[in-house]
Protein backbone atom coordinates (compact mmCIF):
# COMPACT_ATOMS: atom_id res chain seq x y z
CA UNK A 1 0.00 0.00 0.00
CA UNK A 2 1.57 3.52 -0.72
CA UNK A 3 -0.28 6.72 0.83
CA UNK A 4 0.75 10.00 -0.92
CA UNK A 5 -1.02 13.12 1.34
CA UNK A 6 -0.47 16.69 -0.33
CA UNK A 7 3.14 15.71 -1.89
CA UNK A 8 4.44 18.99 -3.17
CA UNK A 9 8.14 19.25 -5.33
CA UNK A 10 9.47 22.23 -6.85
CA UNK A 11 12.73 22.72 -8.70
CA UNK A 12 14.22 25.77 -8.65
CA UNK A 13 10.63 28.06 -9.18
CA UNK A 14 9.05 25.38 -10.90
CA UNK A 15 6.34 23.32 -9.33
CA UNK A 16 6.79 19.63 -10.44
CA UNK A 17 4.08 18.16 -8.71
CA UNK A 18 1.91 20.09 -6.80
CA UNK A 19 -0.34 18.90 -3.50
CA UNK A 20 -0.47 15.60 -4.99
CA UNK A 21 -2.35 12.78 -2.71
CA UNK A 22 -3.55 9.21 -4.00
CA UNK A 23 -3.83 5.88 -2.31
CA UNK A 24 -2.25 2.96 -4.18
CA UNK A 25 -3.99 -0.05 -2.83
CA UNK A 26 -2.09 -3.39 -1.95
CA UNK A 27 -2.14 -5.60 -5.15
CA UNK A 28 -3.39 -2.92 -7.58
CA UNK A 29 -1.73 -2.03 -10.87
CA UNK A 30 -2.01 1.85 -11.24
CA UNK A 31 -1.26 3.53 -14.43
CA UNK A 32 0.23 7.41 -14.11
CA UNK A 33 -0.34 9.12 -17.60
CA UNK A 34 0.32 12.25 -18.60
CA UNK A 35 1.95 14.78 -21.61
CA UNK A 36 5.73 15.24 -21.00
CA UNK A 37 6.98 17.07 -18.18
CA UNK A 38 3.75 16.91 -16.27
CA UNK A 39 5.35 15.19 -13.20
CA UNK A 40 4.71 11.38 -13.37
CA UNK A 41 8.66 9.98 -13.54
CA UNK A 42 8.89 12.76 -10.42
CA UNK A 43 5.99 11.36 -8.53
CA UNK A 44 7.25 7.72 -9.19
CA UNK A 45 11.22 8.40 -8.12
CA UNK A 46 9.57 10.22 -4.92
CA UNK A 47 7.93 6.92 -3.44
CA UNK A 48 11.75 4.77 -3.67
CA UNK A 49 13.15 8.69 -2.57
CA UNK A 50 15.24 8.69 -5.58
CA UNK A 51 13.62 12.46 -5.26
CA UNK A 52 13.38 13.95 -1.97
CA UNK A 53 9.90 15.74 -1.78
CA UNK A 54 9.34 19.15 -0.25
CA UNK A 55 6.30 19.14 1.27
CA UNK A 56 3.38 16.45 2.36
CA UNK A 57 4.12 13.09 3.46
CA UNK A 58 4.30 9.76 1.54
CA UNK A 59 3.68 6.06 3.57
CA UNK A 60 4.74 2.96 2.18
CA UNK A 61 3.53 -0.28 4.15
CA UNK A 62 2.24 1.76 7.42
CA UNK A 63 5.98 4.15 7.19
CA UNK A 64 6.33 7.26 6.48
CA UNK A 65 9.37 6.71 4.06
CA UNK A 66 11.63 9.14 5.19
CA UNK A 67 11.54 7.40 8.50
CA UNK A 68 13.46 4.17 6.56
CA UNK A 69 17.35 3.95 5.37
CA UNK A 70 16.77 5.08 1.64
CA UNK A 71 19.25 2.26 0.51
CA UNK A 72 17.18 -0.12 2.61
CA UNK A 73 13.98 0.62 1.14
CA UNK A 74 14.88 0.87 -2.02
CA UNK A 75 15.86 -2.69 -1.67
CA UNK A 76 12.12 -3.73 -0.83
CA UNK A 77 10.32 -2.01 -3.95
CA UNK A 78 11.63 -2.98 -7.72
CA UNK A 79 12.11 -0.60 -10.34
CA UNK A 80 12.26 -0.84 -13.52
CA UNK A 81 13.34 2.18 -16.33
CA UNK A 82 12.89 2.81 -19.67
CA UNK A 83 16.69 2.56 -20.51
CA UNK A 84 16.17 -0.89 -18.61
CA UNK A 85 20.00 -0.56 -17.29
CA UNK A 86 20.78 -3.98 -17.09
CA UNK A 87 25.01 -4.37 -16.43
CA UNK A 88 26.81 -5.37 -19.38
CA UNK A 89 29.69 -6.84 -17.40
CA UNK A 90 27.17 -9.03 -15.80
CA UNK A 91 25.65 -12.12 -16.76
CA UNK A 92 21.85 -12.55 -16.80
CA UNK A 93 22.09 -14.14 -13.57
CA UNK A 94 24.37 -12.12 -11.93
CA UNK A 95 21.64 -9.04 -12.66
CA UNK A 96 19.37 -10.62 -10.95
CA UNK A 97 21.21 -11.98 -8.26
CA UNK A 98 21.70 -8.06 -7.52
CA UNK A 99 19.43 -7.45 -5.05
CA UNK A 100 19.17 -11.11 -3.36
CA UNK A 101 22.76 -10.57 -2.90
CA UNK A 102 22.83 -7.27 -1.32
CA UNK A 103 19.97 -9.18 1.13
CA UNK A 104 22.89 -11.43 1.80
CA UNK A 105 20.35 -14.50 0.84
CA UNK A 106 22.07 -17.85 0.83
CA UNK A 107 23.25 -19.01 -2.53
CA UNK A 108 21.35 -21.93 -3.08
CA UNK A 109 18.53 -20.22 -2.52
CA UNK A 110 19.50 -17.23 -4.80
CA UNK A 111 19.81 -20.00 -7.58
CA UNK A 112 16.63 -21.54 -6.99
CA UNK A 113 14.82 -18.12 -7.26
CA UNK A 114 16.41 -17.19 -10.36
CA UNK A 115 15.21 -20.51 -11.56
CA UNK A 116 11.83 -19.73 -11.06
CA UNK A 117 11.79 -15.67 -12.12
CA UNK A 118 13.04 -16.75 -15.10
CA UNK A 119 10.30 -19.43 -15.78
CA UNK A 120 8.20 -16.73 -14.72
CA UNK A 121 8.75 -13.88 -17.70
CA UNK A 122 9.10 -16.68 -19.65
CA UNK A 123 12.93 -16.65 -20.23
CA UNK A 124 14.68 -20.30 -21.28
CA UNK A 125 17.47 -21.09 -18.56
CA UNK A 126 19.97 -20.94 -20.95
CA UNK A 127 19.66 -17.24 -20.60
CA UNK A 128 21.14 -16.81 -17.33
CA UNK A 129 24.48 -17.13 -18.38
CA UNK A 130 23.80 -14.44 -21.41
CA UNK A 131 25.44 -11.36 -21.30
CA UNK A 132 23.10 -7.86 -21.87
CA UNK A 133 24.73 -7.39 -25.45
CA UNK A 134 23.98 -10.58 -26.49
CA UNK A 135 19.86 -9.93 -25.60
CA UNK A 136 17.09 -8.53 -28.06
CA UNK A 137 15.01 -5.09 -26.50
CA UNK A 138 12.36 -7.28 -25.37
CA UNK A 139 14.29 -9.82 -23.70
CA UNK A 140 16.42 -7.25 -22.19
CA UNK A 141 13.34 -5.91 -20.99
CA UNK A 142 11.75 -9.24 -19.13
CA UNK A 143 15.51 -9.53 -17.29
CA UNK A 144 14.86 -5.77 -16.19
CA UNK A 145 11.69 -6.88 -14.71
CA UNK A 146 13.05 -10.35 -13.19
CA UNK A 147 15.71 -8.03 -11.43
CA UNK A 148 13.27 -6.19 -10.13
CA UNK A 149 11.11 -9.03 -9.22
CA UNK A 150 14.07 -11.30 -7.45
CA UNK A 151 14.04 -10.43 -3.90
CA UNK A 152 9.82 -10.64 -3.99
CA UNK A 153 9.72 -6.98 -3.32
CA UNK A 154 5.47 -5.96 -2.45
CA UNK A 155 5.42 -2.95 -4.30
CA UNK A 156 6.81 -2.56 -7.83
CA UNK A 157 7.65 1.11 -9.68
CA UNK A 158 8.01 1.28 -13.44
CA UNK A 159 8.86 3.78 -15.79
CA UNK A 160 7.55 3.69 -19.45
CA UNK A 161 9.07 0.07 -19.13
CA UNK A 162 7.65 -0.71 -22.89
CA UNK A 163 8.70 2.72 -24.12
CA UNK A 164 11.67 1.96 -26.33
CA UNK A 165 10.12 -1.57 -27.78
CA UNK A 166 8.57 -1.42 -31.10
CA UNK A 167 4.79 -1.94 -31.43
CA UNK A 168 4.35 -5.47 -31.94
CA UNK A 169 6.50 -6.87 -29.41
CA UNK A 170 5.64 -4.01 -27.24
CA UNK A 171 2.10 -5.93 -27.17
CA UNK A 172 3.51 -9.43 -26.94
CA UNK A 173 5.32 -7.60 -23.24
CA UNK A 174 1.90 -6.01 -22.05
CA UNK A 175 -0.01 -10.10 -22.62
CA UNK A 176 2.80 -11.51 -20.45
CA UNK A 177 3.18 -8.61 -18.17
CA UNK A 178 -0.42 -8.79 -17.76
CA UNK A 179 -0.09 -12.81 -17.17
CA UNK A 180 2.64 -12.07 -14.47
CA UNK A 181 0.97 -9.82 -12.67
CA UNK A 182 -2.45 -12.10 -12.48
CA UNK A 183 -0.27 -14.78 -10.84
CA UNK A 184 2.41 -12.37 -8.41
CA UNK A 185 -0.53 -9.49 -7.38
CA UNK A 186 2.31 -6.76 -6.52
CA UNK A 187 1.58 -3.63 -5.93
CA UNK A 188 2.41 -1.62 -9.39
CA UNK A 189 2.87 2.19 -10.32
CA UNK A 190 3.79 2.12 -13.92
CA UNK A 191 4.24 5.22 -15.50
CA UNK A 192 3.16 5.43 -19.41
CA UNK A 193 2.44 7.90 -22.13
CA UNK A 194 0.41 5.75 -23.95
CA UNK A 195 -3.21 6.00 -23.45
CA UNK A 196 -3.82 2.20 -25.17
CA UNK A 197 -1.37 0.30 -22.72
CA UNK A 198 -3.16 2.46 -19.62
CA UNK A 199 -6.66 0.85 -20.54
CA UNK A 200 -5.12 -2.33 -21.55
CA UNK A 201 -2.94 -2.62 -18.22
CA UNK A 202 -4.36 -0.77 -16.12
CA UNK A 203 -6.88 -1.20 -12.68
CA UNK A 204 -6.86 2.41 -11.66
CA UNK A 205 -5.76 5.41 -13.97
CA UNK A 206 -3.99 8.11 -12.45
CA UNK A 207 -4.56 11.33 -14.91
CA UNK A 208 -1.85 14.19 -14.73
CA UNK A 209 -1.31 17.40 -16.13
CA UNK A 210 1.09 20.29 -15.05
CA UNK A 211 1.53 18.44 -12.19
CA UNK A 212 -1.62 18.11 -10.87
CA UNK A 213 -3.81 14.98 -10.20
CA UNK A 214 -6.85 15.74 -12.90
CA UNK A 215 -8.63 11.88 -12.23
CA UNK A 216 -7.64 8.80 -10.55
CA UNK A 217 -10.54 6.12 -11.00
CA UNK A 218 -10.90 2.48 -12.21
CA UNK A 219 -10.16 1.93 -15.71
CA UNK A 220 -14.09 1.52 -16.71
CA UNK A 221 -15.01 4.82 -14.71
CA UNK A 222 -12.90 7.21 -16.05
CA UNK A 223 -13.73 6.23 -19.73
CA UNK A 224 -17.58 6.24 -19.12
CA UNK A 225 -17.35 9.46 -16.97
CA UNK A 226 -14.14 11.43 -17.81
CA UNK A 227 -13.85 14.25 -15.13
CA UNK A 228 -13.24 16.73 -17.80
CA UNK A 229 -12.09 18.23 -21.50
CA UNK A 230 -8.62 17.43 -20.94
CA UNK A 231 -9.50 13.30 -20.13
CA UNK A 232 -11.92 13.42 -23.02
CA UNK A 233 -8.93 14.70 -25.08
CA UNK A 234 -6.49 12.31 -23.85
CA UNK A 235 -8.95 9.49 -24.05
CA UNK A 236 -9.21 10.21 -27.57
CA UNK A 237 -12.60 9.66 -30.08
CA UNK A 238 -12.78 6.37 -29.99
CA UNK A 239 -13.84 5.90 -25.83
CA UNK A 240 -16.57 3.22 -26.91
CA UNK A 241 -14.22 0.83 -28.86
CA UNK A 242 -11.50 1.92 -26.40
CA UNK A 243 -14.05 0.76 -23.51
CA UNK A 244 -14.24 -2.86 -25.62
CA UNK A 245 -10.75 -3.33 -25.40
CA UNK A 246 -11.30 -3.62 -21.83
CA UNK A 247 -13.02 -6.70 -22.31
CA UNK A 248 -10.09 -9.67 -22.74
CA UNK A 249 -10.01 -12.86 -24.52
CA UNK A 250 -9.65 -14.85 -21.42
CA UNK A 251 -13.17 -13.74 -20.65
CA UNK A 252 -14.57 -15.55 -23.40
CA UNK A 253 -12.35 -18.78 -23.73
CA UNK A 254 -14.39 -21.69 -24.42
CA UNK A 255 -13.73 -25.61 -23.11
CA UNK A 256 -15.59 -27.28 -25.81
CA UNK A 257 -16.66 -27.12 -29.61
CA UNK A 258 -13.13 -28.98 -30.01
CA UNK A 259 -11.16 -31.79 -29.30
CA UNK A 260 -7.20 -32.02 -28.53
CA UNK A 261 -5.19 -34.85 -29.78
CA UNK A 262 -1.32 -35.64 -29.38
CA UNK A 263 0.40 -34.37 -32.03
CA UNK A 264 1.93 -37.93 -32.33
CA UNK A 265 -1.54 -38.89 -33.43
CA UNK A 266 -2.16 -39.98 -37.04
CA UNK A 267 -4.09 -37.92 -39.25
CA UNK A 268 -6.37 -41.14 -40.03
CA UNK A 269 -6.79 -41.29 -36.49
CA UNK A 270 -7.58 -37.86 -35.75
CA UNK A 271 -10.12 -37.55 -38.70
CA UNK A 272 -11.65 -41.06 -37.61
CA UNK A 273 -12.18 -39.28 -33.66
CA UNK A 274 -13.42 -36.05 -34.94
CA UNK A 275 -16.39 -38.00 -37.32
CA UNK A 276 -17.24 -40.23 -34.84
CA UNK A 277 -18.09 -37.56 -32.20
CA UNK A 278 -19.37 -35.11 -34.92
CA UNK A 279 -16.68 -32.12 -34.23
CA UNK A 280 -15.16 -29.95 -36.37
CA UNK A 281 -12.26 -28.75 -35.15
CA UNK A 282 -9.31 -30.96 -32.99
CA UNK A 283 -5.68 -29.44 -32.06
CA UNK A 284 -2.77 -31.50 -31.74
CA UNK A 285 -0.74 -30.46 -28.44
CA UNK A 286 2.72 -31.65 -27.42
CA UNK A 287 3.61 -33.25 -24.49
CA UNK A 288 3.90 -29.76 -22.98
CA UNK A 289 0.81 -28.66 -23.92
CA UNK A 290 1.72 -26.37 -26.52
CA UNK A 291 -0.31 -26.31 -30.10
CA UNK A 292 1.16 -27.25 -33.19
CA UNK A 293 -1.55 -28.13 -35.52
CA UNK A 294 -5.09 -27.77 -36.16
CA UNK A 295 -7.57 -30.26 -38.20
CA UNK A 296 -10.48 -28.96 -39.83
CA UNK A 297 -13.50 -31.36 -41.33
CA UNK A 298 -15.57 -29.35 -43.75
CA UNK A 299 -18.93 -29.47 -44.20
CA UNK A 300 -19.89 -31.40 -46.97
CA UNK A 301 -21.66 -29.26 -49.70
CA UNK A 302 -23.94 -30.99 -52.49
CA UNK A 303 -21.25 -30.58 -54.86
CA UNK A 304 -18.02 -31.22 -52.69
CA UNK A 305 -17.90 -33.71 -50.22
CA UNK A 306 -16.49 -33.44 -46.90
CA UNK A 307 -12.64 -32.17 -46.91
CA UNK A 308 -10.15 -32.93 -44.18
CA UNK A 309 -8.14 -29.74 -43.57
CA UNK A 310 -4.61 -30.26 -41.94
CA UNK A 311 -3.20 -26.51 -41.01
CA UNK A 312 0.54 -26.65 -39.14
CA UNK A 313 0.70 -23.36 -38.21
CA UNK A 314 -2.69 -21.62 -36.77
CA UNK A 315 -3.42 -18.61 -36.05
CA UNK A 316 -3.58 -18.21 -32.32
CA UNK A 317 -4.79 -15.40 -29.57
CA UNK A 318 -3.40 -14.76 -26.40
CA UNK A 319 -5.52 -14.99 -23.24
CA UNK A 320 -4.57 -11.31 -22.18
CA UNK A 321 -5.44 -10.37 -25.57
CA UNK A 322 -8.31 -7.69 -25.36
CA UNK A 323 -11.23 -8.14 -27.53
CA UNK A 324 -10.44 -5.57 -30.35
CA UNK A 325 -7.14 -7.21 -30.86
CA UNK A 326 -8.55 -10.84 -31.04
CA UNK A 327 -11.69 -9.02 -32.84
CA UNK A 328 -8.66 -8.10 -35.85
CA UNK A 329 -6.97 -11.28 -35.26
CA UNK A 330 -10.05 -13.11 -36.57
CA UNK A 331 -10.75 -10.71 -39.37
CA UNK A 332 -7.02 -11.50 -40.56
CA UNK A 333 -7.27 -14.69 -40.47
CA UNK A 334 -10.71 -14.88 -42.20
CA UNK A 335 -11.35 -17.76 -39.47
CA UNK A 336 -14.97 -18.03 -37.17
CA UNK A 337 -12.82 -18.92 -34.25
CA UNK A 338 -9.41 -19.14 -32.85
CA UNK A 339 -7.21 -21.09 -30.36
CA UNK A 340 -6.40 -19.07 -27.20
CA UNK A 341 -2.83 -19.90 -25.32
CA UNK A 342 -1.71 -18.61 -22.42
CA UNK A 343 1.84 -16.54 -22.05
CA UNK A 344 3.79 -20.41 -21.60
CA UNK A 345 2.18 -21.12 -25.45
CA UNK A 346 0.31 -23.63 -23.91
CA UNK A 347 -3.15 -24.25 -25.05
CA UNK A 348 -6.31 -23.39 -23.10
CA UNK A 349 -9.28 -22.78 -25.05
CA UNK A 350 -11.06 -21.54 -28.38
CA UNK A 351 -12.50 -18.13 -28.63
CA UNK A 352 -15.62 -17.85 -31.14
CA UNK A 353 -16.49 -14.39 -33.13
CA UNK A 354 -19.69 -14.97 -32.86
CA UNK A 355 -18.96 -14.31 -28.86
CA UNK A 356 -17.10 -10.97 -29.86
CA UNK A 357 -19.96 -9.56 -31.60
CA UNK A 358 -22.62 -10.31 -28.89
CA UNK A 359 -20.56 -7.92 -26.47
CA UNK A 360 -19.86 -5.36 -29.19
CA UNK A 361 -23.28 -5.85 -29.80
CA UNK A 362 -24.10 -4.71 -25.96
CA UNK A 363 -21.74 -1.66 -26.34
CA UNK A 364 -23.79 -0.02 -28.92
CA UNK A 365 -27.51 -0.73 -27.41
CA UNK A 366 -25.67 1.49 -25.01
CA UNK A 367 -24.50 4.60 -26.71
CA UNK B 1 43.55 9.40 -7.29
CA UNK B 2 41.35 9.19 -10.27
CA UNK B 3 38.99 7.25 -8.17
CA UNK B 4 38.67 9.66 -5.25
CA UNK B 5 38.22 12.63 -7.82
CA UNK B 6 35.40 10.96 -9.99
CA UNK B 7 32.71 11.60 -7.67
CA UNK B 8 33.99 15.78 -6.40
CA UNK B 9 33.32 17.53 -9.82
CA UNK B 10 34.76 20.76 -7.80
CA UNK B 11 38.10 19.08 -6.86
CA UNK B 12 38.26 17.16 -9.91
CA UNK B 13 37.99 20.38 -12.14
CA UNK B 14 41.58 21.74 -10.59
CA UNK B 15 43.35 18.18 -10.44
CA UNK B 16 42.21 17.69 -14.03
CA UNK B 17 43.35 21.19 -15.31
CA UNK B 18 46.64 21.24 -13.57
CA UNK B 19 47.53 17.65 -15.18
CA UNK B 20 46.47 18.73 -18.94
CA UNK B 21 48.51 21.77 -17.64
CA UNK B 22 51.50 19.92 -16.22
CA UNK B 23 51.43 16.97 -19.86
CA UNK B 24 51.97 20.10 -22.25
CA UNK B 25 55.44 21.22 -20.52
CA UNK B 26 58.19 19.59 -22.46
CA UNK B 27 59.36 16.31 -21.10
CA UNK B 28 63.30 18.06 -20.63
CA UNK B 29 61.76 21.49 -19.15
CA UNK B 30 60.60 19.43 -16.63
CA UNK B 31 63.97 17.45 -15.79
CA UNK B 32 65.48 20.65 -15.62
CA UNK B 33 63.27 21.47 -12.94
CA UNK B 34 63.24 18.28 -10.82
CA UNK B 35 67.68 18.81 -11.10
CA UNK B 36 67.01 22.22 -9.40
CA UNK B 37 64.21 21.26 -6.88
CA UNK B 38 66.11 18.53 -5.88
CA UNK B 39 69.70 19.75 -5.74
CA UNK B 40 69.49 21.67 -2.39
CA UNK B 41 69.26 17.93 -1.09
CA UNK B 42 72.31 17.21 -2.63
CA UNK B 43 70.29 14.75 -5.50
CA UNK B 44 70.02 17.13 -8.71
CA UNK B 45 71.48 14.63 -10.54
CA UNK B 46 71.03 10.71 -11.07
CA UNK B 47 68.31 8.61 -10.35
CA UNK B 48 66.29 10.45 -7.90
CA UNK B 49 65.07 13.37 -10.25
CA UNK B 50 64.74 11.10 -13.29
CA UNK B 51 62.08 8.70 -11.56
CA UNK B 52 60.23 11.55 -9.82
CA UNK B 53 59.96 13.05 -13.46
CA UNK B 54 58.84 9.77 -14.78
CA UNK B 55 56.60 9.49 -12.10
CA UNK B 56 54.61 12.87 -12.34
CA UNK B 57 54.59 12.46 -16.06
CA UNK B 58 53.01 9.06 -15.92
CA UNK B 59 50.62 9.39 -13.39
CA UNK B 60 48.87 12.72 -15.30
CA UNK B 61 47.08 10.52 -17.97
CA UNK B 62 46.58 7.48 -15.74
CA UNK B 63 44.23 10.11 -13.48
CA UNK B 64 42.93 11.94 -16.30
CA UNK B 65 41.40 8.72 -18.34
CA UNK B 66 40.28 7.19 -14.49
CA UNK B 67 38.62 10.42 -14.08
CA UNK B 68 36.98 10.27 -17.57
CA UNK B 69 36.42 7.03 -17.58
CA UNK B 70 34.51 7.05 -14.26
CA UNK B 71 32.50 9.74 -15.53
CA UNK B 72 31.80 8.08 -18.85
CA UNK B 73 29.70 5.21 -16.95
CA UNK B 74 25.95 5.72 -18.49
CA UNK B 75 23.77 7.56 -16.39
CA UNK B 76 21.26 5.19 -16.74
CA UNK B 77 23.72 2.83 -14.73
CA UNK B 78 23.70 4.92 -12.08
CA UNK B 79 20.23 5.32 -11.85
CA UNK B 80 19.16 1.43 -11.97
CA UNK B 81 21.82 0.94 -9.37
CA UNK B 82 20.29 3.52 -7.03
CA UNK B 83 17.40 2.54 -8.00
CA UNK B 84 17.87 -1.45 -6.96
CA UNK B 85 19.08 0.00 -3.69
CA UNK B 86 22.87 0.09 -3.81
CA UNK B 87 25.03 2.05 -1.70
CA UNK B 88 27.49 4.84 -3.30
CA UNK B 89 30.51 2.60 -2.69
CA UNK B 90 28.79 -0.48 -4.16
CA UNK B 91 27.87 1.56 -6.77
CA UNK B 92 31.76 2.64 -7.60
CA UNK B 93 32.95 -0.97 -6.93
CA UNK B 94 30.61 -3.05 -8.48
CA UNK B 95 29.67 -0.56 -11.13
CA UNK B 96 31.67 1.91 -12.18
CA UNK B 97 34.98 0.57 -12.03
CA UNK B 98 34.35 -2.78 -14.00
CA UNK B 99 32.71 -0.84 -16.64
CA UNK B 100 35.47 1.57 -16.64
CA UNK B 101 38.24 -0.92 -17.30
CA UNK B 102 39.21 -0.50 -20.74
CA UNK B 103 39.25 3.61 -20.59
CA UNK B 104 41.73 3.37 -16.91
CA UNK B 105 43.74 0.41 -19.02
CA UNK B 106 44.66 2.29 -21.75
CA UNK B 107 45.61 5.52 -19.51
CA UNK B 108 47.95 3.09 -18.30
CA UNK B 109 49.69 2.36 -21.23
CA UNK B 110 49.83 5.59 -22.76
CA UNK B 111 51.35 6.50 -19.29
CA UNK B 112 53.83 3.19 -19.28
CA UNK B 113 54.77 4.33 -23.43
CA UNK B 114 55.19 8.07 -22.41
CA UNK B 115 57.12 7.15 -19.45
CA UNK B 116 59.69 4.62 -21.59
CA UNK B 117 60.66 7.86 -24.19
CA UNK B 118 60.81 10.26 -21.22
CA UNK B 119 63.47 7.83 -19.73
CA UNK B 120 65.71 8.62 -22.80
CA UNK B 121 66.43 11.73 -21.59
CA UNK B 122 67.07 10.28 -18.01
CA UNK B 123 70.55 10.04 -19.50
CA UNK B 124 70.95 13.64 -19.42
CA UNK B 125 71.46 13.98 -15.49
CA UNK B 126 73.57 11.09 -15.31
CA UNK B 127 70.73 8.25 -14.40
CA UNK B 128 72.13 6.24 -17.59
CA UNK B 129 69.55 4.01 -19.30
CA UNK B 130 69.38 2.94 -22.86
CA UNK B 131 68.70 6.80 -23.66
CA UNK B 132 72.87 7.03 -23.17
CA UNK B 133 73.42 5.35 -26.25
CA UNK B 134 71.39 7.93 -28.31
CA UNK B 135 73.04 10.90 -26.15
CA UNK B 136 76.32 9.86 -26.04
CA UNK B 137 76.33 8.50 -29.78
CA UNK B 138 74.84 12.22 -31.52
CA UNK B 139 77.91 13.15 -29.16
CA UNK B 140 80.81 11.18 -30.77
CA UNK B 141 78.62 11.42 -34.38
CA UNK B 142 78.29 7.31 -34.12
CA UNK B 143 75.14 6.65 -35.63
CA UNK B 144 75.15 3.02 -35.56
CA UNK B 145 74.63 3.84 -31.53
CA UNK B 146 72.58 6.10 -31.91
CA UNK B 147 70.22 3.91 -34.01
CA UNK B 148 70.95 1.08 -31.46
CA UNK B 149 69.50 3.14 -28.50
CA UNK B 150 66.32 4.04 -30.51
CA UNK B 151 65.70 0.67 -31.67
CA UNK B 152 66.18 -0.62 -28.62
CA UNK B 153 63.40 2.28 -26.71
CA UNK B 154 61.36 1.55 -29.29
CA UNK B 155 61.41 -2.17 -28.69
CA UNK B 156 61.15 -1.74 -25.04
CA UNK B 157 57.95 0.49 -25.78
CA UNK B 158 56.32 -1.83 -28.26
CA UNK B 159 56.95 -4.82 -25.82
CA UNK B 160 55.66 -2.81 -23.23
CA UNK B 161 52.26 -1.89 -24.58
CA UNK B 162 51.87 -5.59 -26.10
CA UNK B 163 51.82 -7.07 -22.63
CA UNK B 164 49.60 -4.05 -21.25
CA UNK B 165 46.94 -4.83 -24.05
CA UNK B 166 47.37 -8.50 -22.68
CA UNK B 167 46.71 -7.36 -19.66
CA UNK B 168 44.21 -4.99 -20.41
CA UNK B 169 42.26 -7.93 -22.53
CA UNK B 170 42.70 -10.51 -19.60
CA UNK B 171 40.89 -8.04 -16.86
CA UNK B 172 38.17 -6.70 -18.74
CA UNK B 173 34.96 -7.90 -17.63
CA UNK B 174 33.49 -10.76 -20.75
CA UNK B 175 30.30 -8.78 -21.03
CA UNK B 176 31.93 -6.48 -22.35
CA UNK B 177 33.77 -8.15 -25.26
CA UNK B 178 30.76 -10.99 -26.33
CA UNK B 179 29.59 -10.26 -30.22
CA UNK B 180 25.63 -10.90 -30.55
N1 LIG C 1 16.35 17.04 -11.80
C1 LIG C 1 15.55 18.01 -12.27
N2 LIG C 1 15.93 19.30 -12.22
C2 LIG C 1 15.13 20.29 -12.67
N3 LIG C 1 13.92 20.08 -13.20
C3 LIG C 1 13.47 18.83 -13.29
C4 LIG C 1 14.26 17.73 -12.83
N4 LIG C 1 13.57 16.58 -13.04
C5 LIG C 1 12.40 16.95 -13.60
N5 LIG C 1 12.33 18.29 -13.75
C6 LIG C 1 11.18 19.04 -14.31
O1 LIG C 1 10.02 18.65 -13.61
C7 LIG C 1 8.91 18.49 -14.50
C8 LIG C 1 8.37 17.10 -14.40
O2 LIG C 1 9.30 16.17 -14.93
P1 LIG C 1 9.04 14.61 -15.02
O3 LIG C 1 8.50 14.14 -13.72
O4 LIG C 1 10.30 13.99 -15.48
O5 LIG C 1 7.93 14.53 -16.13
P2 LIG C 1 7.32 13.26 -16.90
O6 LIG C 1 7.96 12.02 -16.36
O7 LIG C 1 5.86 13.32 -16.63
O8 LIG C 1 7.62 13.46 -18.34
C9 LIG C 1 9.44 18.85 -15.86
O9 LIG C 1 9.10 20.19 -16.14
C10 LIG C 1 10.92 18.69 -15.75
O10 LIG C 1 11.59 19.57 -16.62
MG1 LIG D 1 9.18 10.56 -17.40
Amino acid sequence: MIELTNVTKKFGNKIAVNNFSLHIEKGSLTMFIGPSGCGKTTTLRMINRLTPFDKGNIIVNDTPINDVNPVELRRNIGYVIQEIGLFPHLTVFENVAIVPRLLKWEQKKIERRIEEILELVTLNQSFAQKYPLQLSGGEKQRVGLARALAAEPEILLMDEPFGAIDPINRLKLQDSFLEIQEEIKKTIVFVTHDINEAIKLGDKIAIINEGNLIQYDNVSKILSDPANEFVENLLGQDRNIKALSLKKAKDYVLKDGFITVLDTESRESVEKKMKEKNIKIAFALDENNHLKSRFVLEKATETKKQKFIYNPAPWIIERQNNINEALSKMLEAGEKQLPVVNRKKEFVGIIKLSNIFEEVNKKTNIS
Amino acid sequence: MGFYISSRPNIAKYVINVASIMMTIPSLALYGVMVVAFAPFKLGLGIVPSVSAITIYSLLPITRNTYLALNQVKPEMIEAARGIGMSKNQILWKIKIPLSIPVIMSGIRIAVVMGVSVATYASLIAAGGLGYFIFAGIGRANLTMVLVGAILISALGIGVNYILLKVEDWITPKGLKVKR
